[in-house]
């Protein structure tokens, strides 16, 4: 601050007639920005211009391949096509499925991992390890370790399932309208788990142990305990967890794109994968666009919730 | 939790649905270890079977003739095959690495300010910055690949790289903000008093204490850029140039029999991110939660 401040004894004075302004505030702390700046502008030129030529675009008919020259203006017409078509409601429902089923599971499978995980013992630290993995590699290589898996004919679960005399040939898990989904969905929680497991895994270190000790010696129960005292502790990092998971998983793509592309029938299309494809399969820039949009509204309703839900962490951490 | 056990040896009636639990628990992660491990042993041991091998059914559990045929093939610079893996494997590398360096290099600054200075618009920025977390890749694609195509960047690892670095730029922030945050303020304080001026302090105070939070970004930058598909897989047409995921995707769309050499590929893949992942573990794990959970 000293640097600044010597320089323009000018400013200053003429600053401090409105000293509570916000834009004084601005002056005094004009250097902060300069930590910010680097930031800032990759973001403006990655992030702010893609989206308002986006929110653009979806107003325009658009001829194929990217001679965005001959776009012709036609007001709202890509939002009624999308909103009158049998296809937009096929793939929002398997996007609710999606997105509801893989965020439930992965953070009831997450929060008993790390529940378990909390006592020490032998081995604790590799058996974490090992479980956190699938977190680590790549969707792409996960996608295809599970599509060899359920291989309709040479499918490790198929042939167990044979052996064990379950099933007389060996089903069908991806090339099915009926199971295609739920079977991708156990791929996205098999991926997704771990991080509701390293987020709970924090959480549980920050319940405090004399709480849990006294609730003890007053007589609660393992279960009470928990209920009374170890959940409400973690609340705020559940919170965040189930909404960032939310987030990643409406989000997802390489998942059901590698292994089915969308298929059979649009049965494991989710919105980014339908998305993807009327753009870069069809070439229809202004319907996708439009649909982005959409998915924008979508995704700022979740970060209203998402920023509240930090915000509420920022003032506990300040009291 | 097990001392309070152990000094509680009279309450033996109480003791049972204590282990009941803990029961329940070992079993719980039995279950957890299986699901987790069982897809990765697989893609292991049809990686050592013959394309034959493979292909039977019932499948063989335990390969009859192990054979290391696929990984030989992958990593032999002689044959096609090998030199479009290794290349794939150079470039994912070479993308990731300079992704990685710039990232920090920039997120460090940023990350530093959100979590010291209280400028006007700080919450705002912030919040910006995480929103843009949200957005998925989709969205930017269409006006990235133009912006890039007016850069002159299409077909380059450039337009990777720049694009990476400001998608993973939220996330690297966010993580060190939470670090910053855990480093006393009274400690710049002490050096700004010896006369240090405000960036000395930063630098020579700061800079060194947050380096286990710099070490959990570079490994989070490097393992998203490793990984990361939809905008290899737009915005790279030319065979040399692709990364893993998108060249192994290519590869074996063409050759779609070879169950063997895709699991080969697949766990090469797998084998840089998660060496990276185990030996700096306990960085990573940390990072993480450091700004989602209050100490």
């Amino acid at each position: 601050m000293t640097t600044v401040t010597t320089g323009q004894p000018a400013a200053a004075r003429a600053v401090t007639k409105v000293r509570s302004g916000i834009f004084n505030q601005a002056w005094i702390n004009r250097a902060d920005y300069l930590y910010v700046l680097p930031a800032l502008v990759v973001m403006l030129i990655v992030i702010a211009y893609p989206i308002y030529y986006t929110i653009d675009l979806s107003f325009f008919k658009t001829p194929p391949g990217l001679q965005l020259k001959d776009k012709e203006f036609i007001g709202l017409d890509n939002y009624t096509a999308i909103l009158t078509s049998e296809v937009f409601w096929r793939v929002t429902l398997n996007t609710i499925i999606w997105t509801l089923a893989s965020t439930v599971f992965s953070f009831i499978l997450g929060f008993g991992s790390a529940l378990a995980l909390h006592r020490d013992f032998i081995g604790r630290g590799v058996l974490r390890a090992i479980l956190i993995i699938p977190w680590v590699i790549s969707a792409v290589a996960a996608s295809y370790i599970w599509k060899w898996i359920y291989h309709s004919e040479f499918g490790v679960i198929g042939a167990v399932l044979m052996q064990l005399g379950l099933v007389s040939r060996p089903p069908n898990f991806i090339d099915s309208v009926s199971t295609v989904l739920p079977s991708l969905i156990v791929v996205n929680i098999w991926r997704e788990f771990p991080f509701a497991m390293i987020m709970l895994m924090a959480g549980l270190q920050t319940v405090p142990e004399q709480l849990l000790r006294a609730a003890k010696v007053d007589g609660a129960s393992a279960w009470q305990r928990f209920w009374h005292v170890t959940f409400p502790h973690l609340r705020g990092v559940s919170t965040v967890t189930v909404l960032l998971l939310a987030v990643a998983n409406f989000n997802s793509f390489i998942i059901p794109w590698i292994m089915t592309g969308g298929g059979p029938s649009n049965a494991s299309h989710i919105w980014i994968t339908h998305i993807y494809e009327l753009a870069f399969g069809r070439q229809r820039w202004g319907v996708a666009a439009a649909y982005s949009v959409l998915l924008f509204i979508i995704l700022m309703t979740f970060g209203y919730f998402y920023v509240r839900a930090l915000s509420r962490g920022e003032k506990g951490a300040d009291a | 939790m097990t001392s309070s056990a152990i000094a509680a040896p009279a309450m033996g009636a109480r003791r049972k649905p204590i282990d009941g639990w803990r029961w329940a628990g070992r079993l719980f992660l039995l279950l957890m270890l299986f699901f987790t491990a069982v897809p990765m042993i697989w893609m292991l041991l049809t990686s050592i079977k013959s394309g034959f091998a493979a292909m039977q059914f019932p499948p063989q559990w335990w390969p009859a003739e192990p054979t290391l045929a696929s990984y030989q093939k992958l990593l032999d610079p002689q044959n096609s095959v090998g030199q479009d893996f290794l290349r794939f494997f150079w470039n994912s590398l070479y993308v990731s690495s300079i992704t990685t360096v710039l990232s920090v290099a920039v997120a460090v600054p940023a990350a530093y300010a959100f979590s010291r200075f209280h400028f006007p618009g700080r919450r705002f920025l912030f919040f910006s910055v995480l929103l843009r977390n949200m957005f998925p890749a989709v969205i930017f694609l269409v006006p990235l690949f133009i912006l890039m195509r007016f850069l002159g960047l299409v077909n380059t690892h450039g337009s990777l790289i720049l694009t990476y670095m400001t998608f993973g730029l939220p996330l690297a922030i966010w993580l060190l903000k939470g670090f910053y945050d855990n480093i006393p303020i009274q400690l710049e304080q002490a050096a700004r008093i010896d006369g240090a001026t405000r960036f000395q302090a930063f630098l020579v105070v700061v800079m060194p204490l947050s380096v286990p939070g710099i070490i959990a970004t570079a490994i989070y930058s490097f393992i998203g850029a490793w990984n990361e598909y939809i905008y290899a897989y737009t915005f790279l047409t030319r065979n040399d140039q692709l990364t893993l995921p998108v060249g192994i995707q290519r590869f074996f769309s063409e050759n779609t029999a070879d169950f063997p050499g895709l699991m080969a590929a697949s766990f090469m893949m797998s084998v840089p991110v998660v060496v990276l992942f185990l030996l700096l573990q306990r960085y990573f794990v940390r990072a993480l939660t450091e700004g989602a959970v209050k100490h």
